[in-house]
């Protein structure tokens, strides 16, 4: 659906996005992960055609997006941004649909079949005659998903969806997101700082940090203090707790991040090589999908993920006291200081 | 103090009894500044819209332009408009000079520079969301304008009544382009001018009253019509 090559968005000598490479298969549930102001919010809006990048190229269905006025709207009527905090028409719920349908030259008798069947589909349809401005929160987080909706898009993307709606609104939003991806095969693309929500909606995620795309996602991100002694290796300590050897050559504060999936757990006391071993004790395991996913205290929380088979082979336990190895080529270095 | 008095009470006789010559001049003076608040509108939220809508080089100069017009003295504009439409001017053929068309051009010209600002100010409160929103459920560029007008609808309408407040209470250029004939170009202002001039202030209180009537009726109209289009 997109693939994206050397996208970069700079404001004043602020780079503030810089993807090297991305690519969205069309029909898929696609989550950006990431922490506030890593620019997923950017992105989002350069996929929505509706901010310009400052450099690289964007390919839509395979062809090159021309980021002029005249040709961006057709762009546009085929991506639909839903935003963090929508903001309704000060008009009615019905109008606020019929907006987009009205547009594109819809027949009115179209219109109405549509809004209607759509305001059902959030389940707001008793809201139809209501002032938009009236709404909840909520409530106009799902007139807001509608009305995009009504449109009939190829692709949604939605700014931090689910972020500041209450329990039931979230889990609505969360069933109209997965129904209309599979019914209607429309690519939804999700921001989210949420891991478990990423994880629980998303068939792809890509995760944010600083702008730019990166393997290891935002588990295990620490503010670190680097120092090395005389000749020696560089050491890392996060959080002015926990100390690991980290091949690097820079000293100074970092943010770094170690990735999940490669820190090993062993038995307590059981005898291995390497550098980087940390006693600790299991606080919290929970299934993700197809993998494990632990929470480790070493002094400092490590999230650790493995495979359901190698859990059930393992069989650790919540209290259980193991020792982590955290493989230094595990550990990565963000970009600035932090 | 008695004088106010015997005024203030004589005017209101004379506003409850219809007064012919009254009448006649409440009916010019709303006949003109109504025409020059609808031509200043055309010309003003448009020019504000765009100001506000666009980005272009030079922006703010015209802001800065446009904010200096607004303390144009009517004695200014007046003057500027008489040296077109006198008999030596450059439309002195068309005779527009001690017309209601010579007011209501002066008024238009005047007024312009307030329906514009206050549209900026309008617009430039408008929640940005309302312009992306618009743009990423397919609208083009006039749809998306129509989408932000209709947001400022209430501030749009706000400036024009204001605008029209300015100039039914102006008494320069109406005294200098309308010349203040009886039954043609005489206004409440002028008016009350000339009646101060003569020492007989009965018709002038009771056109005091007429305009502070009708300031009150359009802005109690307002609040009717932003009742309306709430709800």
């Amino acid at each position: 659906m997109y693939r994206a090559a050397g996208l970069k968005k700079v404001h004043g000598t602020k780079t503030v996005l810089n993807i090297p490479v991305l690519e969205v298969e069309k029909g898929r549930i696609v989550a950006l992960l990431g922490p506030n102001g890593a620019g997923k919010t950017t992105l989002v809006h350069i996929l929505g055609f509706l901010d310009v990048p400052s450099d690289g190229t964007l390919l839509y269905r395979n062809r090159p997006v021309a980021w002029s006025e005249s040709r961006l709207q057709s762009l546009r009527r085929e991506a639909v941004v839903v935003g963090q905090h929508p903001i309704l028409f000060t008009t009615t719920v019905y109008r606020n649909l019929e907006f987009g349908l009205k547009v594109r030259r819809v027949p009115e008798k179209e219109r109405r079949r549509i809004t209607e069947a759509t305001l059902d589909l959030v389940g707001m349809k008793a809201f139809a005659k209501s002032p938009a401005h009236h709404l909840s929160g909520g409530e106009t987080q799902r007139v807001a998903l509608a009305r995009a909706l009504a449109v009939s898009p190829q692709v949604l993307l939605c700014d931090e969806p689910t972020s500041s709606v209450d329990l039931e609104n979230r889990a609505a939003i969360i069933h109209i997101l997965k129904r209309i991806n599979e019914e209607q095969k429309i690519t939804v693309i999700f921001t989210t700082h949420d891991r478990f929500e990423a994880a629980s909606l998303a068939q792809d995620t890509f995760y944010l940090e600083h702008g730019t795309l990166t393997n290891s996602p935002q588990d295990n991100v620490f503010s670190a203090r680097l120092y090395r002694e005389g000749d020696g290796p560089t050491h890392c300590v996060l959080q002015e707790t926990v100390r690991l050897l980290v091949p690097t050559e820079r000293v100074g504060r970092a943010r770094v991040g170690i990735e999940p999936g490669r820190i090993d757990i062993l038995e307590a006391g059981q005898v291995s090589g390497g550098p980087n071993r940390l006693d600790a004790r299991v606080v919290q395991v929970m299934e993700e999908r197809r993998r494990i996913r632990l929470v480790v205290d070493a002094g400092v929380w490590f999230t650790v993920l493995m495979s359901r088979q190698e859990y059930l082979e393992r069989r650790i336990m919540v209290g259980e006291s193991v020792t982590l190895v955290v493989p230094p080529e595990s550990i990565h270095l963000f970009g600035e200081p932090a | 103090m008695d004088f106010l008095y015997d005024s203030f009470l004589s005017g209101a006789l004379l506003l409850i009894s219809l007064d012919p010559e009254l009448i006649s001049i409440v009916g010019v003076s709303v006949k003109v500044s109504l025409s020059s608040t609808c031509l200043a509108s055309a010309v003003g939220v448009p020019l504000g819209f765009l100001v506000a809508f666009e980005d272009f080089k030079g922006k703010r100069m015209v802001v800065t332009v446009l904010n200096t017009l607004l303390a144009l003295p009517t004695v200014v504009v007046g003057l500027f408009v008489y040296a077109f439409i006198s008999r030596r001017g450059l439309f002195g053929p068309l005779d527009l000079l001690y017309t209601q068309k010579a007011m209501v051009c002066g008024q238009t010209i005047l007024i312009i520079p307030v329906v514009a600002t206050l549209t900026i100010a309008a617009i430039s409160r408008i929640d940005e969301r309302y312009r992306e929103t618009a743009l990423t459920l397919g609208a083009n560029r006039l749809q998306t304008a129509l989408v932000v007008v209709r947001e400022a609808r209430f501030g749009i309408v706000a400036a024009i009544i204001a605008a029209f407040g300015r100039v039914i209470a102006e008494v320069g250029i109406s005294m200098m382009l309308g010349g203040n004939a009886k039954g043609f170009t005489r206004t409440i202002t002028t008016a009350m001018a000339l009646e101060y001039d003569k020492g007989e202030f009965t018709l002038a209180v009771a056109l005091g009253l007429v305009l502070l009537i009708l300031s009150f009726g359009i802005n109690l109209l307002f609040h009717f019509v932003q009742g309306r289009l709430r709800a």
